[in-house]
């Protein structure tokens, strides 16, 4: 059974103007169809306002479909006496990390959740624990979450969601505000939990290198998904990449100008480190 | 100029007050301030000056950081003194010009010097040796009897403390709003005050702005946490009374029987000589 299953989703954000009247109809998501079994490591990329957040909200239960529907572990989000159940099933990590960190401290915030289900206060103590050493935050249990560095902040936060025990993480953007050092640890800490804790990964995001390790890829624009595949097979296409504004790695950007200068170089090369064996392969080969 | 600002005053050390239960102190709190207020007698205000001594040791505070607590009301003190000590009337003692000071103004400003100052010690030294945190969490448990008269009990404490934890940010908002502003060529520092109030405005609008949108961000990260209001929820540090918060509670019954005492029957036996 897929862990998220997405049936032709629609999502229109209705604006209205001062009298009530509709003013206008965004449709955010558009026909959204897409399945993740358990233990994947999903990535979404799509340029601002493609409707990353909206579709992502909706695996949450925060937002319900226009049209179509939202299984999350075969239970449909328009189910309400499920709510808690979805929520605590599939946990989500939002952008700023300021704005979901709830606890004066850092123990108090990983416990908000576990507080929420009812878990008796032993248990919760071990959670939040246990949750803080796999985001490797264990010392800072006692802290005030103001005193953190935005990388530490949103482990804080990813460590909040594991608490809950969920069986799959959304992550939105998380790291949209972060400094590269930060960037790293967040990646790491959600690589980790992969392959670990086997904790199903869906990884929202505008930066092309985040997604290199993912094992799916989904690219969406206005609201549809344009392309999916693995990332290789999504790198190989740079042109369509950048006529949907997504800018492609270095190593990727570089191999294809060779390639559209007439360099016999393979397709789907992300790191810098396959640019060069690929290069060095064809130098050989050369000589 | 905004930088200053800390929330609360706790005064991180170990100690027995530290370690009391919050719900401890605020009721020793409480119940303390209010026994200033049932008598006027100098035996009982040598009780509650005893009481308040004891409370300073054990709290490991030193002396000099809870006097310095009293600064910002240095200025009420003496009002309320200079006000009671020259304009109370009564049997005159001495008289210059259109003042005339009279025992009983002497009386009563030392009562009322006694009552303030004990009030702002006792609950200066709740705070001190209480982390905000706490507080809120004792006060949702204190006040659950007031849910029968339908007080929203929870949702009140929960404010409370996302306000305390929303604090620092805002205030960091608004500093970065006022660089900002600066850098444009803002002036904040010139003028009379309805100048100075008027080049604020840039500043507030703003971060309502802001605060509006991170309330909105905040409350979808709660319900994306499964908050659902306080039915059923558990905590992490579930408030728990000790061995010393009973002995505290025994001293407390201890003191308000003293002090009743002392102010209903002793009041004849000792003379008001002051
Ligand atoms: N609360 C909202 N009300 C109205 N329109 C919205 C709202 N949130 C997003 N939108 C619109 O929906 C579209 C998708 O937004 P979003 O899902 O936030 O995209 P992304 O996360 O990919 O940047 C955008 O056109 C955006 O303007
Ligand atoms: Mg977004």
């Amino acid at each position: 059974m897929p862990i998220v299953d997405l049936k032709n989703v629609t999502f229109e954000y209705i604006r209205r103007d001062n009298e009530g009247n509709v003013d206008g109809i965004t449709t955010a998501v558009d026909g959204v169809s897409l399945k993740v079994s358990p233990g994947e490591f999903i990535a979404v990329l799509g340029a601002n306002g493609s409707g990353k957040s909206t579709l992502a909200k909706h695996i949450n239960a925060l937002l319900f479909p226009t049209e179509g529907a939202v299984f999350v572990d075969g239970m449909n989000t328009a189910d309400e006496d499920k709510l808690l159940d979805i929520r605590s099933t599939a946990g989500m990590i939002f952008q700023n990390p300021d704005d979901q960190i709830i606890g004066q401290i850092v123990e108090e915030d990983v416990a908000f959740g576990p507080e929420n289900l009812g878990v008796p206060s032993e248990e919760i103590r071990k959670r939040v624990y246990d949750s803080l050493d796999a985001v490797g935050m264990s010392e800072y249990g006692l802290r005030s979450p103001d005193r953190l560095s935005g990388g530490q902040k949103q482990r804080v936060s990813i460590a909040s969601v594991i608490a809950m025990k969920p069986k799959c993480i959304i992550m939105d953007e998380p790291t949209a505000m972060i400094d590269p050092e930060g960037r790293r640890e967040i990646l790491e800490t959600a690589h980790r939990l992969n392959k670990e804790e086997k904790i199903t990964v869906i990884l929202i995001t505008h930066y092309m290198e985040e997604v290199v390790d993912a094992d799916r890829v989904f690219v969406m624009d206005k609201g549809k998904v344009a392309m999916s595949g693995t990332p290789a097979e999504i790198f190989s296409r740079v042109s369509e990449l950048q006529e949907l504004r997504l800018t492609v790695p270095q190593a990727t950007e570089l191999a294809h100008r060779l390639k559209m200068a007439g360099v016999p170089i393979r397709d789907g090369i992300l790191t810098g480190d396959e640019l060069v064996s690929a290069i060095m392969k064809l130098w050989s080969a050369a000589r | 100029m905004l930088r200053d600002i800390t929330i609360g005053q706790y005064y991180q050390t170990d100690s027995v007050m530290h370690r009391l239960d919050p719900r401890t102190k605020i009721v020793l709190t409480f119940v303390y301030i209010l026994s200033l207020f049932v008598f006027e007698n100098p035996a009982v205000y040598a009780v509650a000056a005893l009481f308040l001594i004891i409370e300073i040791i054990l709290s490991a505070i030193p002396l000099l950081y809870m006097v310095r607590g009293l600064k910002p009301v240095v200025f009420l003190l003496a009002f309320t003194v200079v006000v009671n000590l020259f304009f109370t009337g009564g049997q005159e003692l001495v008289s210059f010009w259109i003042f005339r000071i009279t025992i009983e103004g002497i009386k009563r400003s030392a009562y009322l010097m006694g009552r303030l100052i004990f009030l702002v010690l006792a609950s200066n030294l709740m705070t001190l040796t209480t982390a905000p945190v706490s507080l809120t969490n004792a006060l949702e448990y204190l006040m659950k009897p007031l849910k029968i008269f339908r007080v929203p009990v929870h949702e009140v404490a929960m404010m409370m403390s996302i306000a305390l934890r929303f604090i620092p940010i805002l205030v960091d908002e608004t500093n970065k709003i006022m660089k900002a502003q600066i850098a444009r060529g803002a002036d904040f520092e010139s003028g009379n005050i309805i100048k100075k109030t008027k080049s604020l405005i840039p500043v507030i609008i703003p971060l309502f702005v802001s605060a509006f949108r991170r309330a909105n961000n905040l409350a979808q990260a709660m319900e994306a946490r499964c908050y659902n209001g306080g039915e059923g929820r558990t905590r992490l540090n579930p408030l728990k009374y000790r061995r010393a918060d009973i002995v505290a509670y025994v001293l407390l019954v201890i003191y308000a029987v003293l002090i009743v005492f002392m102010g209903c029957f002793l009041f004849r036996v000792i003379p008001i000589a002051v």
